[in-house]
């Protein structure tokens, strides 16, 4: 079974590489992609990076404006907001990353099945999502949150149930043009078992879409922790994320407007840079695709 | 991006270190400290002073009721509480928190000793006798020291300049009959409640209801803003036995819709409360709030009496009655309890014109009241549960009075020009309650130790701005029976890890 | 036929409803927390008298007990008492949902009049510098948090600069009569201009916080199928017989632009629900969401039960509307 692999392994090699120079071709492409590395390098370098420990607290100087000593200023614990904000960056892009991986692979995957076996399995899917859908968000989220308790995967799990039904239609209506084209007849004329065809046929042809679909969706689910945050069913204090910086300085904005303000900017800059690249990928993979934003 | 980048970065992400870069060594004494939000900050900051003392403590955040929950279980281990109390006396406070069994003992701390002497407060009428139970009770609660004692808030509210005549009550109160405006005499009132949840003044479990609701409705006396107890609806008050009062009700009075308030309506108001199922089915919640009350007789049409099954000091009669405002007899039978809710009428200083429990509440001036119409002819109050929504609405001046500032915003405030902050002596403490059934708290020393190990002043001062004051034990200074030659935990780390030594950490 | 796929549609409502409050009952449930006693507070109240008021909400008997008797009730169309105001839920409700209905409203209103014409004239005109600033500032409203961007507005408008309110729905002091609860109708049908002027006011900084995030995602919705249907044969058909370029524009290719318009707002109805309910906490606005997200942390069920009953009725009946304006746009295709 290793040819396949190393095959597909390479195909996805040199298909990442075209994307990546096609994406870099274009100015607002590249500036998006390097913002987005230059979030990446210092969430992954934070250690390094932060100048103060991001939980170090200094009662007496809580709530300092930004200033030499700190640039962004310090939060209601004294503790430095810059600090905080690198580190935030870490939980936030991974919660956002987390997020749509574990989405991406259910929604795809049992949209991909639905899609190829149909049945009454799909049938029932299909109601069953619809209740899901009807089921407000929120009240969802918080009953979870609350449930669950507050926590870092608990969180995840809380998010990726809302987003992988997007990826389960997805999938499932480009599965059903694809399992109509001719390559999938032949295959399975030939004797190939189902999963070959799943995996090694139909899957790379939808991966740009879904692709597109995923990169576009991480900036929404690290806005949407930010509001999980702000309603106070988050992740706990102890460890920063933007929304919950977001969340503490709410009460405090008329003192401390930085609190709340620049967690706010910097979630906002890498969300732009992510859905641009997004953009940037879908033009690069996919022109002819209807956009809807 | 590529596919491969992503790999290298999780794997740098997850190997570089933990998410929240505390590098706490794991010492002997380890727990999770739970708190809801309102007090995250003060949690974490005193996580990082027991740190120092070598307690490895953990802050985890709660929605309240979850807590609450969890808490009554005994589940966990060490959260922090706090308390109201809507009286000045600690049978409110320091009773349903210390004795055991007690409806808010979350610590389940248990000292039968305590127990005597919080009964013989509450049920006898010698005021030397009582005052001696309760500072028994507070050097017991001390040295068994259930919880980590903490501090009271003081009550800080801000309201335009233009408002005069203006105090704040210890008790969140907010009776504007003696209040006017120079710039009108309309006034809007910003509510740090999102609902007072009914209009009937025998159901509200919250002093914030009651705040409204005191300005419809009389009792038969009133707080001042000090807590100090004066006739209202009753011109005076005797004792005639150990467990019997006699009130003399004010004549003249009438109810907003020209009934007169006669003896009847006392009764009627009181029947309502301590008989089960008399409000459409329903009993009232605050039943308990009169201890022992058995009776309500009226004598003749200016006296009423109240029995009690077992002897009642008469400080905490006039605390309890307080909070109960009088409601019309006729009225409330001929309306119903529905239509008596949708539209009430009571003998206040003003009557009620329009409104909805979880927006706003229109009151108009009631010309024909007893002591005198109000300078004030219209007072709207308006919920606003977010505390920047209250003080924006302040500085706008959309709205003349609003309650509850936080400590951080009082600078603010008083910068700007056009607005008064005061405050005033509060009623709730505030404590970190510890599970004396469980490890490590079962150990009254460990208990101690973490009296001794958190530096309460920086807090109170850098977190609280000062608006603070230190608890030696659940005792308010506002109520009777205070210990003042009490002085609370100090702090003395090095006693703390001395405690700590000899309970094995 | 069309009518017989929209008549199953609204049939099928029906259990949706349902089964989106059995859901709500159960999760609601299975939380920890007792509304009870976090009604309550520090009441002095004695454990016997607790236990009778929650053998009064029935909070003693089993689960299914518990079920059988929502339904039972709903049944009679009575939705129930909340817990907390110990009001009728349906009194609730409808006290809060024409708050919701005319922010739900105004924030279209909004996000129409920012969407259309800029998703047009960047159709229209791809490249120019409006196309680019419509682009930009359109990426930086989907970014965005609503209730960060809310606050921020407050800040800046009715803190710094007093034009605006910060709350509520209308000054206190204004005396509206209520005629059917809609605020903007009421002050409209009593000629009460002080009112209206109060309500509009009130509206402002709550609907652009909600319509700009909504309206981003409208204009590139509108702007890329607008292209589309520009490039289409059709339309190179039309320009060649001569036809006016407004007539091509209106005639041809807005109808068609305006399907995946459509799709995109009846797709967004259950975000604007979600975000109405943040909004609402921060501007203090009397509405549903307000309502709902106060009853969940005091675990209300009653109310939660109701409203969620409410949102999952709505949004099968946005979708539905949604389907059937796609066969006036586009004949050729079925429902259902």
């Amino acid at each position: 079974m290793l040819y396949p692999l190393r095959r597909h392994g390479a195909r996805a090699l040199f298909g990442v590489t075209r994307l990546s120079s096609g994406v870099a071709a274009d100015a607002t492409g590249l500036v998006a992609g390097l913002v987005t590395l230059a979030y990446l390098v210092v969430a992954v370098f934070a250690p390094l990076i932060a100048p103060q420990n991001p939980a170090a607290t200094d009662l007496g100087m809580r709530l300092a404006p930004p200033s030499a000593a700190h640039w962004f200023g310090t939060d209601a614990l004294g503790r430095d907001a810059l600090s905080r904000t690198i580190y935030g960056a870490r939980v936030s892009i991974l919660v956002g990353v987390l997020t749509v991986g574990i989405a991406t692979t259910v929604g795809t995957g049992l949209g991909m099945l639905g899609a190829y076996f149909r049945g009454g399995i799909d049938a029932i899917s299909a109601r069953l999502i619809e209740l899901l859908q009807a089921f407000p968000y929120l009240i969802f989220a918080i009953g979870m949150m609350a449930f669950l308790g507050p926590g870092f995967w608990n969180l995840i799990w809380a998010l990726a149930l809302k987003g992988w039904i997007e990826f389960y239609r997805l999938a499932r209506g480009e599965t059903l043009s694809q399992s109509t084209k001719e390559y999938v007849e032949a295959a399975r004329a030939v004797g190939y078992p189902h999963s070959w065809i799943l995996l090694s046929e139909i899957l790379p042809n939808i991966l740009n879409t879904v692709a597109v679909l995923a990169t576009l969706r991480v900036g929404y689910f690290m806005v949407l922790e930010a509001s999980l945050s702000f309603l106070g069913v988050g992740i706990p204090p102890s460890i920063p994320t933007w929304g919950s910086m977001i969340n503490d300085g709410r009460n405090i904005l008329f003192v401390a407007w930085w609190v709340s303000t620049i967690p706010g900017l910097a979630l906002l800059v890498l969300v732009v840079a992510i859905n641009l690249l997004g953009e940037r990928m879908r033009q690069v993979l996919d022109p002819h695709a209807k956009s809807t934003g | 991006m590529r596919k491969g980048s992503w790999v290298i970065v999780l794997a740098a992400l997850l190997g570089l270190g933990p998410l929240d870069a505390t590098g706490a060594a794991a010492k002997a004494l380890s727990f999770v400290l739970d708190a809801a939000d309102n007090r995250a900050n003060e949690a974490q900051a005193i996580v990082a002073q027991l740190g120092q003392v070598g307690i490895s403590a953990q802050v985890r955040i709660w929605k309240y009721a979850v807590l609450l929950d969890q808490m009554k279980a005994g589940q966990r281990a060490a959260y922090m509480t706090d308390w109201g109390s809507a009286y000045f006396d600690p049978f409110d406070l320091a009773e349903p928190k210390l004795t055991t069994g007690g409806r808010g003992n979350f610590s389940f701390y248990s000292n039968p000793a305590v127990d005597k002497d919080l009964r013989t407060a509450s049920s006898t009428t010698n005021e030397a006798m009582r005052k001696a139970a309760y500072l028994d009770a507070q050097k017991a609660a001390y040295t068994d020291a259930p919880w980590v004692f903490g501090y009271v808030l003081q009550n800080i509210e801000a309201a335009s300049s233009n408002l005069d005549g203006w105090v704040p009550a210890a008790d969140n109160g907010e009776t504007v009959y003696g209040l006017s405006h120079r710039g009108g005499d309309s006034i809007v009132v910003g509510m740090r409640t999102d609902s007072i949840g009914t209009l009937d003044p025998a159901i509200p479990p919250t002093r914030d209801t009651e705040s409204v609701l005191r300005n419809i409705f009389d009792a038969l006396v009133a707080h001042t803003p000090e807590g100090k107890v004066v006739p209202q609806l009753a011109t005076s008050w005797r004792k005639v036995g150990p467990a019997t009062y006699v009130f003399a009700l004010r004549s003249g009075v009438k109810f907003h819709n020209g009934d007169p308030l006669t003896a009847d309506d006392v009764v009627f108001t009181f029947e309502r409360v301590i008989t089960p199922g008399a409000i459409g089915g329903k009993s009232s919640p605050r039943r308990d709030l009169l201890g022992p009350l058995a009776r309500v007789q009226k004598l003749d049409d200016s006296h009423i009496r109240f029995e009690f099954s077992a002897a009642f000091p008469e400080a905490l009669v006039l605390q309890a009655l307080v909070h109960f405002q009088v409601v019309p007899q006729k009225y409330l039978e001929q309306a119903g309890e529905a239509g008596f809710v949708a539209k009430p009428v009571g003998s206040g200083a003003f009557r009620y014109v329009r409104g909805t429990v979880d927006s706003q509440i229109v009151l108009e001036r009631n010309d024909a009241y007893w002591a005198g119409p109000s300078k004030l002819k219209q007072v709207v109050f308006r919920m606003m549960p977010e505390p920047s929504t209250r003080i924006a609405a302040l500085l706008a001046g959309e709205v003349h009075l609003i309650q509850e500032v936080a400590p951080d915003l009082v600078g603010r405030l008083q910068a700007s020009p056009g607005i008064q902050v005061k405050t005033a002596e509060g009623t709730r403490s505030y404590e970190i309650e510890l599970n004396n059934k469980m490890a490590p708290f079962n150990d009254p020393r460990v208990r101690q130790a973490l009296n001794y190990a958190i530096d309460w002043t920086p807090i109170l001062r850098d977190i609280y701005h000062g608006y603070a004051k230190r608890l030696a034990t659940a005792f308010l200074p506002s109520g009777f029976g205070y210990d003042s030659q009490l002085r609370p935990y100090p702090y003395d780390p090095a006693k703390a890890k001395e405690l700590l030594r000899a309970a094995g950490y | 036929m069309r009518l017989l796929g929209a008549l199953r549609r609204v049939l099928l409502t029906v259990p949706i409803a349902l089964g989106v409050a059995v859901l709500a009952f159960f999760s609601l449930h299975l939380l920890p927390g007792d509304p009870v006693q976090i009604m309550l507070g520090d009441t002095k109240t004695s454990v016997e008298q607790i236990r009778s008021m929650q053998h009064e909400l029935h909070l003693d008997e089993p689960l299914h007990v518990q079920l059988l008797l929502f339904f039972g009730h709903l049944a009679h169309g009575d939705l129930g008492t909340s817990i907390v105001q110990q009001r009728p839920v349906a009194a609730i409700i409808a006290g809060a949902v024409p708050a919701t209905v005319e922010l739900t409203v105004a924030t279209f209103v909004v996000a129409l009049v920012i969407a259309v014409p800029l998703g047009l004239v960047s159709a229209i005109k791809p490249g120019s510098w409006i196309d680019r600033t419509m682009l930009t500032s359109s990426l930086l409203g989907v970014s965005m948090p609503a209730f960060w961007f809310g606050l921020l507005l407050i800040l800046v408008f009715a803190v710094d600069v007093r034009v605006l309110p910060t709350s509520s729905q209308i000054d206190s002091t204004i005396a509206l009569e209520r005629v059917t609860g809609f605020m903007l109708l009421d002050s409209l049908l009593t000629r009460n201009g002080a009112a209206l002027a109060s309500v509009v006011r009130h509206l402002v900084l709550p609907s652009v916080t909600l319509g700009v995030v909504f309206a981003a995602l409208l204009a590139r919705t509108m702007r890329s199928s607008m292209l589309e249907a520009l490039r289409m044969p059709y339309v190179t058909t039309a320009r060649a017989k001569g036809v006016a370029e407004i007539a091509v524009i209106a005639k041809h290719a807005l109808r068609n632009a305006l399907i995946p318009a459509v799709t995109v707002a009846g797709l967004q109805i259950g975000e604007l629900l979600g975000g109405n309910m943040i909004v609402e906490t921060v501007f203090s606005w009397p509405g549903l969401g307000r309502v709902v997200v106060n009853a969940i942390f005091a675990k209300d069920y009653v109310v939660v039960q109701a409203a969620v009953m409410l949102y999952a009725i709505t949004y099968v009946a946005a979708n539905l509307l949604v389907d059937i304006a796609y066969t006036f746009l586009n004949p050729q295709l079925e429902l259902g």
